[in-house]
């Protein structure tokens, strides 16, 4: 018994190794922008949030516009508690000076996916001791599964394997983050209810949005919170929209709502699906949101 | 609390150590012990349905045995039984049965104003209610034939139904095989830790690795099938099969597993199933503790009764007991639909066991293989559609998607589908040599320590690499 058991320590170790060396090789895919966001990136504007932030925004068009080097630090399925770890991480190497953070609709929602998505930061818990309290909010036992060298690198091999390679095409380094939709939409949109179903707000997430507007301010960063363009007419109060206007106008932080902008609405080719825009849609949004950001930064 | 999380596992390994710790004539109450916690961790109110289960059948199964007349014994016994089920049909299906009495008052209704169901229950089934009351029933019915002594020791009976291993999803143990491995309660030998950690890592594996990879996808295909074409449709269903098969015998590996460390040999609930040739064959290779339990006290009963109407009572009992046992599954007319899928598959493969064997006998062995698991394989995982569908209705329109096979195929995260794909091989090919060569060289059985050790290290790393460590839920949790 104590021999196998120090065979699966062994391989542990070796195979965790490994494991660690190729991940943090990674020169594209899923997992390289997580790495470069967390370690490497020093552009001067940031674009924050989960898969809409990731897919709607578009570095270059903001470089371009700004003048400020730009990089997109969205990762799919993310909530503020992903972002606010990431900015943590951030901030310790550099100060950027703006931040543009893509709230979604019920973004303060109770939610285990939350805390279950948090995984993508497990590579960096030894490393980066800022995530740790992050990444301990997964469960009272997540510090105990990491005294394994393999869990941090849990489900990963296949996107580490392709990241090591040129097999996806996607997600490269001069991508900056931006990750291309190609699909359109062709019918009119859907009337949805905000207000239904109910649902629990996660205090915890309030507070680390509340946190991230502090990290922000300490820092004389300039932030820009938005809503970007949905496919779908709304109707009824989402309580976590109000919640996070609420906080950011007592912050004195601008929230601009694009959720429903009629030149989106009235333009399903602009669309991949109801919630992301498509290549088309991502480059008229970036350059609409650049252009006001560009304006609200000159009266600043 | 189910098995593959840190809770459980630590729960275990406490109960292991005081369980090993505890003189043996003791340790019967340490199984009740730890049963309560088991089922309170879940809800503690529903612990009084078990024990009030335990009570009576207890009690009834005493009072059969001492009854001066048959009469009253039957009397005893058919209250015993009333009691079982009636439980079971309060807390599973007062809904099912309620709801389709006001969706029928409904259809004749000729007022507009539709009556909704004024007896809907909102509570939850107490866990492993299925299993529990089967056992139970079970009991009865062995007491009844005169074929076992009925228990004398309250704590003794209450230990074999709150055992916890086996609360979930089972196997639906019979007291017999139990009761005389409590009473012969041994101490601590190696080779019982030593099978049932193996068992226990193989269960895991099927469970963690195969069962929740695949249900990632299938659930976001399902969740949404209505977006999805008929060929990703067509792969969602059979990656269930897989899926399903993963989930339920990883699961009740791991009960047996945890039961062997504890001292106990449950019965054995799977035999390859993957790999029969024939729907019988496969009923008596899947969940072999319900089918056996079916067989004994549902089927041949039926099928003795109606022996004068001939072949035809094979057919009749093959239908009451499929439709029955889809039933138990779930109060829904999906399983009801299952449950008749394979009674009319038996009925078939009866009516045509004759002509079959001589086909047999013309066409290459391997040839007859290959088509009988493909066939069985693909008719299982046809009728999982209705198993897996909220109402007939969803699995009707899933079924016409993929008859059309329609759309373009659903690949948004390739990684999770090819490590699907990689982790379903490595099983079917575990499991293809075991039950093709299983006497060749074997990794698992291997008399060489460092072989077997390497094999189920292979499998732990597999483990922490591709496991699903979040959100995974037991299928067979519900039942």
């Amino acid at each position: 018994m104590c021999a196998f058991l120090l065979i699966v320590i062994f391989f542990d170790l070796v195979i965790g190794k490994v494991m660690a060396h190729f991940y943090f090789k990674q020169i594209s895919g899923w997992e390289y922008f997580t790495r470069y966001a967390i370690e490497e990136t020093k552009a001067d504007l940031l674009i924050f949030g989960a898969s809409r932030a990731q897919k709607q925004h578009i570095p270059a068009i903001f470089e371009d516009s700004t003048n400020i080097d730009s990089y997109n630090v969205g990762k799919d399925d993310v909530s503020i508690l992903y972002s606010y770890a990431l900015l943590k991480s951030v901030l310790k190497r550099y100060t950027p000076k703006v931040i543009i953070l893509d709230f979604e609709n019920k973004g303060f929602v109770q939610s285990a996916v939350s805390y279950e998505v948090l995984s993508c930061l497990l590579p960096f818990y030894k490393t980066h001791p800022e995530l740790k309290e992050t990444i301990e909010m997964r469960s009272p036992f997540e510090k105990y599964k990491l005294l394994s060298s393999i869990y941090p690198y849990n489900s990963l091999i296949i996107k580490i394997i392709a990241g090591n390679t040129t097999f996806y095409t996607k997600g490269k380094k001069e991508d900056k983050g931006y990750i291309p939709l190609d699909g359109k939409l062709n019918r009119s949109p859907y009337v949805v209810n905000l207000s239904t179903p109910n649902f629990e707000i996660d205090s915890v997430k309030v507070e680390q949005y509340q946190l991230f507007i502090n990290d922000c301010k300490k820092r004389n960063i300039k932030l820009f919170i938005v809503r970007s363009p949905y496919y779908f007419k709304t109707i009824g109060l989402d309580s976590s929209i109000s919640l996070a206007k609420t906080i950011a106008a007592k912050n004195n932080i601008d929230f601009l709502d694009y959720s429903t902008n009629e030149l989106f609405l009235k333009s399903p080719q602009l669309f991949n699906d109801t919630i992301h825009v498509n290549t088309t849609g991502a480059t008229i949004f970036s350059a609409m949101l650049a252009s006001d950001i560009k304006k609200r930064l000159a009266n600043k | 609390m189910i098995f593959n999380s840190v809770a459980f596992i630590l729960f275990f390994v406490v109960t292991l150590l005081l369980y090993y710790c505890l003189p043996l004539k003791y340790r019967w109450w340490w199984i009740i012990a730890t049963g309560v916690f088991f089922y309170c961790y879940a809800n503690p109110v529903y612990i009084i349905v078990p024990l009030f289960i335990a009570t009576v059948t207890y009690i009834a199964a005493l009072q059969m045995q001492k009854a001066a007349t048959e009469k009253k014994a039957t009397s005893i016994y058919l209250l015993a039984i009333i009691t079982n089920i009636g439980l079971l049909v309060f807390f599973k299906y007062t809904n099912f049965f309620t709801n389709t009495f006001i969706d029928v008052f409904n259809l004749f209704n000729s007022s507009n104003v539709k009556v909704s169901n004024p007896f809907l229950l909102n509570i939850a089934a107490p866990l492993g209610i299925s299993y529990i009351t089967f056992q139970a029933i079970g009991y009865l019915i062995e007491i009844k034939k005169g074929n076992h002594e009925a228990e004398k020791h309250l704590g003794h009976f209450t230990a074999y139904l709150l055992f916890f291993p086996k609360i979930i999803a089972g196997p639906v143990e019979r007291a017999h095989n139990f009761l005389p491995q409590l009473k012969a309660i041994k101490p601590l030998q190696y080779d019982d830790i030593s099978i049932g950690i193996k068992q226990f890592i193989w269960g895991l594996f099927k469970k963690l690795v195969v069962a929740d990879r695949l249900s990632i996808y299938v659930n976001a295909v399902y969740n949404n099938y209505e977006h999805h074409s008929g060929i990703t449709l067509l792969v969602t269903a059979i990656f269930y099969l897989f899926q399903m098969y993963a989930d339920f015998s990883g699961y009740t590996d791991m009960a047996l597993g945890l039961a062997r460390m504890m001292g106990f040999n449950l019965t054995q609930n799977f035999n390859r199933p993957l790999f029969a040739k024939s729907i019988t064959e496969f009923w008596r290779k899947w969940h072999i503790s319900l089918s056996t339990w079916f067989a004994d006290y549902f089927y041949n009963p039926i099928a003795i009764k109606k022996r004068d109407w001939g072949k035809w009572s094979i057919v009749y009992a093959s239908f009451t007991t499929f439709i029955v046992l889809g039933f138990w599954h779930g109060a829904n007319w999906t399983f009801i639909i299952f449950g008749a899928m394979h009674g009319l598959l038996l009925s078939i493969e009866f009516f045509t066991r004759k002509s079959r064997k001589d086909f047999r006998k013309k066409i290459p062995a391997w040839f007859n293989s290959i088509t009988g698991i493909a066939f069985t394989c693909g008719y299982f995982a046809l009728s999982l559609i209705f198993f897996r569908a909220d109402t007939v209705t969803e699995a009707l329109n899933i079924l016409r998607k993929i008859i059309t096979l329609e759309g373009r195929f659903f690949l948004v995260d390739p990684p999770t589908l090819l490590l699907s794909l990689v982790v379903i091989g490595i099983m079917y090919l575990i499991e293809f040599k075991k039950e093709f060569f299983n006497s060749a060289f074997t990794f698992s059985e291997n008399n060489n320590w460092l072989v077997r050790s390497l094999f189920y290290s292979f499998l732990l790393i597999m483990i922490l690499l591709t496991g699903v460590f979040d959100g995974g839920q037991f299928i067979y949790f519900q039942f």
